[in-house]
């Protein structure tokens, strides 16, 4: 079914016939701004399809106009059958007809059920449209009335492709199957599937665990007891065989026997040793009388032989003492000729030193006097220094410049005072010359005189002229003090005058030239002094008045002679020493030679004197008597080594014997206490059944391994069955959600790629989203993505519809109100999606965002043609 | 010239069947005990009431080399309260020589005069005309025949020769353990009583097992039983007599079932209609049954069990037949039906264990108790 044209007429604000006509298939979109009647169009057409003409409730008076009226809705649809217009009155003469082509088809209670035919087809129920309304996000919103009939339109579709929900999962059957299971299961289990404390599973497992433990105890503690058996055994049959009487015996014989052999063994070993022990006298006996027989003979050679060197010795000890004796004669003489070569040595010394001196004594008188005469110019010189030396007074150049200077400076004051003093200038008539006079001085004319301070000059004749110069003119202080100066200074060198001064220091000059000069002088003659002089002229002997001194010459060569004769006689007296001391060497050797061999005589002697009276014949005899005592003894103890037991033997057999009894005794004080022991250990063991409780423990085991094992199949039965039904259950709900899943599944991935549904067994519808593997309750998410989610819903509904030959409208009422613009953008490409076999209507206020959605675009406007009433 | 005698074996006295379930307020296992333990006076009450003056342990009186003071005395005085018995004790494997050694020892010490302790493979006087040949087992597993002896062991002139010994005559280990069934022959014996075999067995004319006076296995079949042994002299041919002594019926039986038959009725019919307070009972199930067939089994058994002593019921033998009906009573359809087909597959799977198998078959058959039981 398409719807084509709707028209209103009395409902609510539509008093004049308004519709909407050209519905065509795919999206329409009808765009108005609120208030303009969309939901007017939206109800009427609800009404028209669900309230009967004949009805009078709210909803359907609520369609009324203000003014009030009969509300009348025409729809026209097109069906596989052809055009039909349906057409319903309510309140004033209701109708309902069915129209088409202008024919009537079905009036009143037969439009009314042409028209629920239309809406559920062959399946029943009204779920011919698809209705979203304004802000419904609520997949379940509305009345309880229209909330069962979604249900079972619902139902009703999803059995005409499927089966009954209740069929597919088994329903509450299956639930209480799965609750009884998992209740028989919790006994055991916990809900890991491991054993759960205090259950039948881990008091059984625990059961088999302590029973092993026992089991392995007892079977531990039965094999201590079967080894205590087997050791007791073991214990008892050794010590049977260590006490048996005839064992006790043969090992105590065989003790004695070993002992008694060991003792005659050892005996017989003393007795060789004595025998040894005679052996070794017999040889020391023969060995000193051989010895005694070989020194005698010894000592009697050697007697011979001393005595013989003795004689030899004398003879060469007098030869040297002979030699001795000449030569010492040689030598005194050798002596004699030294001393006298010596004596004529000293004389030629004494002779040549006198003629020396004679000469020298002669060369010495010529330098004497120049000497002297050297010394008396010194003598002469020096004074001369010394008189110049003392005359050397008067001023020296510099004291005689400073003088100098003094005067000038005195010379120059005097001269500043006249200049400034009052002068008088006396010019004589002639013959007056010096007729004026200061004092006693005649004042000299025609040149100027300074009267510095008030002077009375007579004036022969005249009388007095006192001048007196200005008070405040000069003063003459300064010359003064050069005078003083001046003065002082002459004194100094005591010089009357400047004149004086200088003839002073000329006689100076004078006296420094001449002691120059006396000193150049005794330089040259006595350079190092007159002393010095002196001393040379002192070394200078005297010349002796000897007349009778030899020639130097003949002097030296005497004792040059005497020296020669004096060299010889000292190398031959020295010669003569030398074999003087050798002979004397020689002697003494020869003496000590001699005095040697006489002790070795006097030893050998000495020796055969102690022999007393033996004879060497006697010796002889008595040293062949103890070789064959000796002899004899060898034989005697090697017979006696011969016939020996052996010792060793006899020891180890003896030591074998006592260990084995030593052994036995051992083994028997052992084996008493350990069989004591064993007795005990054994008797408490059997005494406490052990091996009674270890078959006990043993059955005990196998009941509760058999027991475990069939709580462990129960178990595992359980499991299987829970799993079982868990499977089935899941694997039914998918097969049963799968063409509506399949439908809503490309709608969905449009706006979430991976997302997915699951869905509920009781409302069939969405209860849960699944993105990313997050299960989000679908009344927990936003508003936006509920609606998102009812719209895309209602659409592969309606796809599910059409896919089954039943198209149905799908008229959404602003659906998407909390939705945004970019999805809504999605949101179109679903609808127009689903447009291409489906038929949507939509009605909004957004103009603006559903400008963009495209398809059909309706317009509410009044039509004139109203429906065939 | 003639000798009578009762030959017994295996009494194992102090067996404590532990392995025998008992519920929190029953006390099977202290029945099982005493009754082992009354096996003495009943063979001496059929010694007395036969005239026979002896009787032959021939091995295991008791069940463990170290039994606990009690059990010892208490068995050895309920022997010597037999005054005109005289009993002679063989050690078998379970008291063999070496590992009950002090056992053996306390007997020989304490025992009263008329238990006789065959410790060593010496010929015995029986008093009169017999002679007895005992073969003491001397390890609990040995590697030789222990009647070899017997060929070289010597008795007077014109006796009896009565030999006494413990062992099997099939070799099961091939071990060379075992007694040559025609020891008799080669030994010169006028009868062999033979021990260690729990069920009654005639080896030949002269070779016998007694099997145990009272039984503690599933596996004979019937009450235990002593042998009345009557020589008339030497080369006669002895006269043995079975006498029942046990008080226990130790039986295993089989219950064959087929599909569609009702198991419950099956088993029924094989309960035995008395007695059952001093019966031992294994009830093998085998063939196929199908599941509500099973379901009616388990609660028949479940229904007789506490009649018995002890009630075993065996199902391992039992296929499960799966029948479409069973599977449609489960759901016709859906996730049940869905998990009921996913098991009946694991079931029959025959890629999988057996152990798998059994899994799955179990968890087929829990749901279906369920879903049952949930309709009820």
């Amino acid at each position: 079914m398409k719807i084509r044209a709707i028209t209103l007429d009395n409902v609510r604000r539509f008093t004049e016939a308004t519709g909407v006509e050209e519905i065509a298939d795919g999206l329409n979109v009808l765009c108005e701004p609120n208030e303009h009647g969309k939901s007017t169009l939206f109800d009427a057409l609800q009404a028209l399809f669900f309230k009967p003409h004949g009805s009078r409730d709210k909803e359907v008076a609520s369609l009324r106009p203000h003014a009030g009226g009969a509300p009348e809705v025409s729809v026209e649809v097109e069906t596989e059958e052809g055009r039909f217009t349906l057409a319903k009155r309510w309140f004033q003469k209701p109708f309902a007809t069915v129209h088409r082509g202008g024919a009537l088809v079905a009036q009143s209670d037969e439009a009314e059920a042409w028209i629920g035919r239309l809406l559920g087809g062959d399946a029943g129920g009204p779920s011919g449209l698809i209705w979203v309304r304004q802000g419904m996000t609520d997949l379940t919103a509305g009345t309880k009335k229209e909330q069962d009939a979604a249900l079972e339109a619902r139902r009703d579709l999803m059995t005409s492709v499927g089966a009954e929900v209740e069929a597919m999962t088994g329903g509450r059957r299956m639930d209480a199957a799965l609750a009884r299971c998992r209740e028989e299961l919790a006994i055991y289990a916990t809900s890991t599937r491991r054993p759960k404390a205090n259950g039948p599973w881990k008091e059984a497992q625990d059961r088999v665990e302590e029973l092993t433990a026992r089991h392995d105890t007892l079977a531990a503690t039965a094999q201590e007891l079967h080894e205590a058996l087997a050791e007791r055994k073991r214990a008892r049959r050794d010590l049977r065989d260590l006490e048996a009487p005839e064992a006790a015996e043969a090992r105590r014989a065989r003790l004695d026997a070993a002992r008694k052999a060991h003792a005659a063994a050892e005996r017989h070993a003393e007795e060789l040793e004595a025998e040894a022990r005679k052996v070794e006298m017999a040889r020391l006996t023969a060995d000193g009388a051989r010895s005694r027989l070989d020194s005698f003979r010894d000592t009697l050679t050697e007697r011979a032989d001393a005595a013989r060197r003795v004689a030899e010795g004398e003879v060469a000890s007098n030869v040297a003492r002979d030699r001795l004796e000449t030569q010492r004669a040689v030598r005194d003489e050798a002596d004699r000729a030294h001393q006298a070569a010596e004596t004529a040595l000293k004389e030629a010394e004494r002779n040549r030193n006198l003629a020396l001196r004679a000469k020298a004594a002669r060369d010495g008188a010529d330098r004497r006097k120049e000497l002297a005469d050297r010394i008396e110019q010194a003598e002469k010189a020096r004074s001369a220094m010394e008189k110049a030396a003392a005359a050397r007074t008067g001023p020296d150049a510099e004291t005689l410049r400073r003088i100098e200077a003094l005067a000038a400076a005195h010379a120059t004051a005097v001269a500043t005072r006249d200049a400034t003093a009052t002068q008088v200038i006396a010019r004589y008539v002639e013959g007056r010359e010096g007729a004026i006079r200061d004092g006693e001085t005649p004042l000299p004319g025609g040149r100027p005189v300074p009267l510095p301070r008030a002077t009375r000059l007579t004036i022969e004749g005249v009388g007095e002229l006192e001048v007196r110069p200005g008070e405040a003119g000069h003063d003459d202080r300064s010359v003064e003090a050069a005078a003083g100066k001046l003065r002082k200074a002459l004194d100094d060198i005591g010089a009357e005058d400047l004149e004086a001064a200088r003839g002073a220091a000329v006689a100076r000059a004078e006296a420094a030239r001449r002691h120059g000069e006396a000193s150049a002088v005794l330089a040259s003659l006595a350079p190092d002094g007159i002393d010095a002089l002196r001393e040379a002229l002192a070394a200078i002997p005297e010349s002796e008045a000897e007349a009778d001194a030899p020639d130097p010459e003949e002097a030296e060569a005497t004792l040059g002679r005497a020296r020669a004769a004096h060299d010889a006689a000292r190398l031959a007296r020295e010669t003569a020493i030398e074999r003087l001391s050798d002979l004397r060497d020689a002697a003494s050797g020869a003496e000590a030679t001699l005095a040697s061999l006489r002790d070795r005589l006097q030893r050998a002697e000495g020796v055969l004197a102690r022999s007393g009276d033996l004879s060497e014949d006697e010796l002889a005899t008595e040293a062949g008597q103890a070789a064959a005592a000796y002899d004899k003894a060898r034989a005697t103890h090697a017979e006696k080594a011969r016939t020996a037991p052996d010792l060793a033997g006899a020891q180890a057999a003896l030591t074998r014997a006592e260990s084995v009894e030593r052994q036995a005794r051992d083994e028997i004080a052992r084996l008493k206490p350990l069989l004591a022991r064993l007795d005990e250990r054994i008797a408490r063991s059997s005494g406490e059944a052990v091996e009674e409780r270890l078959a006990e423990t043993g059955q005990e085991l196998m009941a509760a391994r058999a027991a475990l094992a069939r709580i462990e199949h129960e178990v595992a039965v359980l499991t299987r069955l829970e799993t079982a039904l868990g499977t089935a259950r899941n694997e039914a709900r998918e097969r049963y959600f799968e063409p509506i899943a399949r439908e809503l599944k490309p709608l969905l991935h449009l706006l979430w790629p991976d997302a997915d549904l699951t869905w509920g067994e009781e409302s069939l519808l969405p209860d849960k989203l699944v993105r990313n593997g997050q299960h989000e309750p679908i009344d927990i998410l936003s508003g936006g993505t509920q609606e998102q989610i009812a719209l895309l819903v209602r659409l592969a509904f309606a796809r599910m519809l059409a896919a089954s030959g039943r198209v149905a409208p799908v008229i959404l009422d602003d659906a998407l109100v909390f939705t945004d613009d970019d999805r809504i953008e999605r949101m179109f490409d679903a609808l127009h999606r689903q447009a291409g076999d489906l038929q949507i209507i939509v009605l909004t206020c957004r103009q603006r965002a559903f400008r963009e959605l495209g398809g059909q675009a309706l317009r509410l406007k009044p039509v004139t043609v109203p429906a065939a009433g | 010239m003639s000798v009578r005698f009762i030959h017994a074996s295996d009494l194992h006295i102090g067996r404590k069947f532990a392995n025998i379930p008992q519920p929190q307020d029953g006390n099977i296992r202290g029945r099982l005990m005493e009754a082992r333990h009354g096996a003495i006076g009943r063979l001496a009450a059929t010694a007395r009431a036969r005239a026979a003056a002896h009787v032959l342990l021939a091995g295991d009186s008791f069940d463990t080399a170290t039994p606990s003071p009690v059990v010892i005395r208490q068995a050895l005085a309920a022997m010597g309260e037999a005054r005109d018995v005289t009993w002679w004790l063989l050690p078998g494997n379970h008291d063999n020589l070496r590992e009950a050694e002090p056992l053996w020892e306390e007997i020989a010490r304490d025992a009263p005069g008329n238990v006789v302790a065959l410790t060593d493979a010496e010929p015995r006087e029986m008093g009169g005309s017999a002679v007895l040949l005992p073969c003491p087992v001397a390890f609990r597993s040995g590697a030789s025949d222990p009647t070899e002896p017997l060929v070289t062991m010597a008795s007077g002139e014109g006796m009896l020769r009565i030999g006494l010994a413990h062992g099997g005559v099939t070799d099961f280990t091939d071990s060379g353990a075992s007694i040559a069934p025609d020891r008799d022959r080669s030994a010169g014996l006028d009868y062999l009583a033979l021990g260690d075999w729990h069920g009654r067995m005639a080896v030949s004319d002269r070779v016998h097992y007694s099997g145990t006076p009272e039984q503690d296995r599933f596996k004979h079949g019937r009450r235990g039983a002593c042998l009345c042994v009557a020589i008339d002299g030497p080369g006669a041919l002895p006269q043995v007599e079975e006498v029942e002594t046990g008080i226990f019926l130790w039986s295993e039986t089989e219950l064959p079932l087929h599909p569609r038959q009702d198991a419950a009725a099956a088993l029924d019919a094989i309960l035995p209609g008395a007695g059952r307070r001093d019966v031992l009972l294994r009830v093998a199930a085998t063939g196929w049954a199908g599941l509500p067939d099973q379901v009616d089994l388990h609660s028949a058994a479940e229904r007789h069990a506490p009649e018995f002593a002890h009630f075993e019921l065996v199902t391992e033998g039992l296929g499960t037949h799966y029948e479409a009906a069973d599977l449609d009573e489960i759901d016709r359809g859906g996730a049940l039906r869905l998990a009921a087909n996913a098991l009946v597959t694991e079931a029959e799977a025959a890629t999988l264990s057996e152990a798998e198998r059994q899994v799955a078959a179990d968890a087929l058959a829990r749901l279906y108790a369920y879903v049952r039981e949930a309709a009820k």
